[in-house]
C-alpha cells in the first residue's frame, strides 16, 4: 500500500531546509516554486535570490536528502533559477535591481579589470548584468570588454547599450571615439554620469555595475545623488599598508551612507605561471585584517597573475577564457552576491508616509 | 557606517507642519518644518568655509509650512518648503543630531 504524498506533507519537509546565509527555512523564504506531485513523484524549482554559484548547490541537495526519506516519494527532481530580488525603490533607474560600485582608493590597482571579470562571472552562472564606465576620464570598458569599436545608437526609449560576452554596457569613452580625448569639466562630468545611468535602455539588469574612478570625487557624489546604490566594493592591494589610502576611499562611501559590500585584494601575491606556486611578495592577509577593524566583509583576494593582464587586454572576461584560474572570481562573486541578498532581505524601505496633520501639538521651536 | 542612531525605518510626513522619524535605536524624532528650514545646511544657509550661520532664524515665519519631502539617494532627506526654498539635503545623521527632543537637547 503506498503512502498517499500531498503538497502540504512535502512542504513541511522541506521546511527543514534552511538557507544557510539566512538560517531561514526554503519554503516560508519562497523559494520554493511550480511543486508538482505526480504519483510518487516530486518536482518543483528552487529560485534563489543569487546566481547559481556551486555553493547553492548545499540547498537542492539538502532538499533532496530529506525527502528521500519520505515514505512514497521514489522520484525527486529539482531545477534552480535566479530570482534576484529587490526592495522596492522610487529613484531607482528603470529595469535595474541592484546598482554595485567598484571603488579604489588610488588608480591602478586593478578595479577596472576586477569590476569586468566579477560583471562576467555574475553573468555566466545566471545573471543579467549591466555596467557603467564611472571612469569618464580614464574608459577601459571598451577595450575590456572587447568592444572598442562599437558604436552607440538610441531608440525613442534612450541610448542602446552595447553587448557584449552576454553582458550589457555603457561607456561615455564610446562618443569620445575618435576625437581627441574628451575633457570633462564638473558639470559635464555629472552629466555624462547621469546619462550613462538613466538615459539608457536598459531592459532587465540584475546587477549594475559600476567602474568609479579612483579617488574621491565629483563622480561618487553624483552617482549617489542619482540612483539609489545598493552597496560599493573597494579594491585595494597589499601595498597599501595600513589601508591609509582606502580608508578615505570607505569613508566617502560611508558619509554618503552607501553600505560597503566589501573589500578584494587584488594583485596579493605572486602566482608563478610555470609552476602554479605563490609567493606572497607584501605579506598575505593584510587586506583582511584591516576590513575585520572596519567591520565590512572581506572577500577574497586576487593573486597576481599574467593571465589575468593578458585577457583584460584582448578584451576576454577571464571565466570565459579560463574558468580554471576565474575560480577566485567566482568565489568572490558568490561571497557579494549573498551579501547583496542578505541586506536586502534585511532592509527596510525607505518610504515617506503622508500622514494627515495632528491638531493640539506642540513643538520646541 | 549607518548605525542603529542613524538608520530611519520610519518617516512619516503629518501634513504641512511636522515630520516624524522613528530609528533603529528606538528613538522617535518630531520635527516642525519651521524647525527644518531653519536648519538648513545649504550652501545659501551656511558659510561653506567656516560653517557659519548665513540664515537668521527669526525670519522664518511661524506659519512656515512643509510642501513636499523626498528622498535623497538612501542617505539623506530633501524638502520643498513654502517659501520656495528647496535645496537642502538633510543627511540622516545630521538630522538625529539636531532631533529637537528634551532628551536630544539636554
Ligand atoms: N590580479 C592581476 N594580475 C595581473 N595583472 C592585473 C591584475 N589585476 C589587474 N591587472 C592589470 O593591471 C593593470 C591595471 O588594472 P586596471 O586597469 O583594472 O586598474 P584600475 O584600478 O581600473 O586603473 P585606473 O585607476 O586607471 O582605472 C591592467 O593592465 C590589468 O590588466
Ligand atoms: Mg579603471
Ligand atoms: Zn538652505
Ligand atoms: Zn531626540
Amino acid at each position: 500500500m503506498a503512502d498517499k504524498i500531498d503538497e502540504k506533507s512535502i512542504l513541511s519537509v522541506l521546511g527543514q531546509v534552511n538557507d544557510p546565509s539566512l538560517k531561514k527555512d526554503i519554503v516560508s523564504l519562497g523559494y520554493v516554486q511550480n511543486l508538482k506531485i505526480d504519483g510518487s513523484r516530486v518536482t518543483f524549482t528552487l529560485a534563489l535570490p543569487t546566481p547559481l554559484f556551486p555553493s547553492k548547490e548545499k540547498m537542492r541537495e539538502d532538499s533532496e536528502r530529506v525527502l528521500s526519506v519520505v515514505p512514497g516519494v521514489t522520484e525527486v527532481e529539482i531545477s534552480m533559477k535566479t530570482e534576484i530580488r529587490m526592495e522596492q525603490n522610487a529613484r531607482g533607474v528603470s529595469g535595474v535591481k541592484h546598482i554595485i560600485a567598484v571603488g579604489s582608493g588610488k588608480g591602478g590597482v586593478g578595479k577596472s579589470t576586477v569590476a569586468v571579470n566579477l560583471a562576467a562571472v555574475f553573468s555566466e552562472y545566471g545573471a543579467k548584468v549591466g555596467m557603467v564606465d564611472g571612469d569618464i576620464y580614464g574608459p577601459s570598458l571598451p577595450i575590456m570588454m572587447g568592444a572598442k569599436n562599437a558604436e552607440l545608437s538610441q531608440n525613442e526609449r534612450g541610448i542602446i547599450p552595447i553587448e557584449a560576452h552576454g553582458m550589457k554596457f555603457m561607456s561615455m569613452g564610446l562618443l569620445s571615439k575618435g576625437s581627441a580625448p574628451l575633457i570633462w569639466r564638473g558639470p559635464m562630468a555629472h552629466k555624462a554620469v547621469q546619462e550613462s545611468l538613466l538615459r539608457v535602455d536598459w531592459g532587465e539588469i540584475d546587477y549594475l555595475i559600476v567602474d568609479m574612478p579612483p579617488g574621491t570625487g565629483d563622480v561618487h557624489l553624483t552617482l549617489v545623488q542619482t540612483v539609489p546604490v545598493t552597496g560599493a566594493v573597494i579594491v585595494t592591494t597589499p601595498q597599501d599598508v595600513g589601508m591609509t589610502i582606502s580608508l578615505k576611499t570607505f569613508r566617502m562611501f560611508e558619509q554618503t551612507k552607501v553600505p560597503v559590500l566589501g573589500m578584494i585584494e587584488n594583485m596579493s601575491a605572486y602566482l608563478c605561471p610555470h609552476c602554479g606556486k605563490q609567493d606572497d611578495i607584501f605579506g598575505a592577509g593584510t587586506v583582511a585584517t584591516e576590513a575585520q577593524r572596519l567591520r565590512v566583509p572581506y572577500l577574497g583576494s586576487i593573486p597576481l597573475n599574467r593571465k589575468i593582464r593578458e585577457y583584460a587586454d584582448q578584451g576576454v572576461p577571464l571565466i570565459l577564457a579560463d574558468p580554471m584560474t576565474a575560480a577566485v572570481y567566482v568565489d568572490i562573486a558568490d561571497k557579494l552576491a549573498t551579501e547583496i541578498y542578505v541586506r536586502n532581505y534585511n532592509k527596510r524601505t525607505l518610504i515617506i508616509e503622508e500622514e494627515p496633520e495632528e491638531t493640539a501639538e506642540s513643538f520646541a521651536v | 557606517m549607518i548605525t542603529a542612531e542613524t538608520n530611519p525605518i520610519a518617516i512619516k510626513k503629518k501634513g504641512n507642519r511636522s515630520l516624524e522619524i522613528s530609528w533603529e535605536d528606538g528613538h522617535v524624532s518630531l520635527y516642525s518644518f519651521r524647525y527644518l528650514r531653519q536648519n538648513c545646511s545649504c550652501a545659501g544657509c551656511v558659510e561653506e568655509w567656516t560653517g557659519k550661520k548665513v540664515l537668521d532664524k527669526d525670519v522664518i515665519p511661524l506659519d512656515l509650512l512643509g510642501l513636499k519631502a523626498a528622498t535623497t539617494g538612501n542617505y539623506a532627506l530633501s524638502f520643498s518648503f513654502s517659501d520656495h526654498h528647496d535645496t537642502g539635503i538633510y543627511h540622516f545623521d545630521h538630522l538625529r543630531e539636531i532631533c529637537p527632543c528634551v532628551i536630544c537637547k539636554e
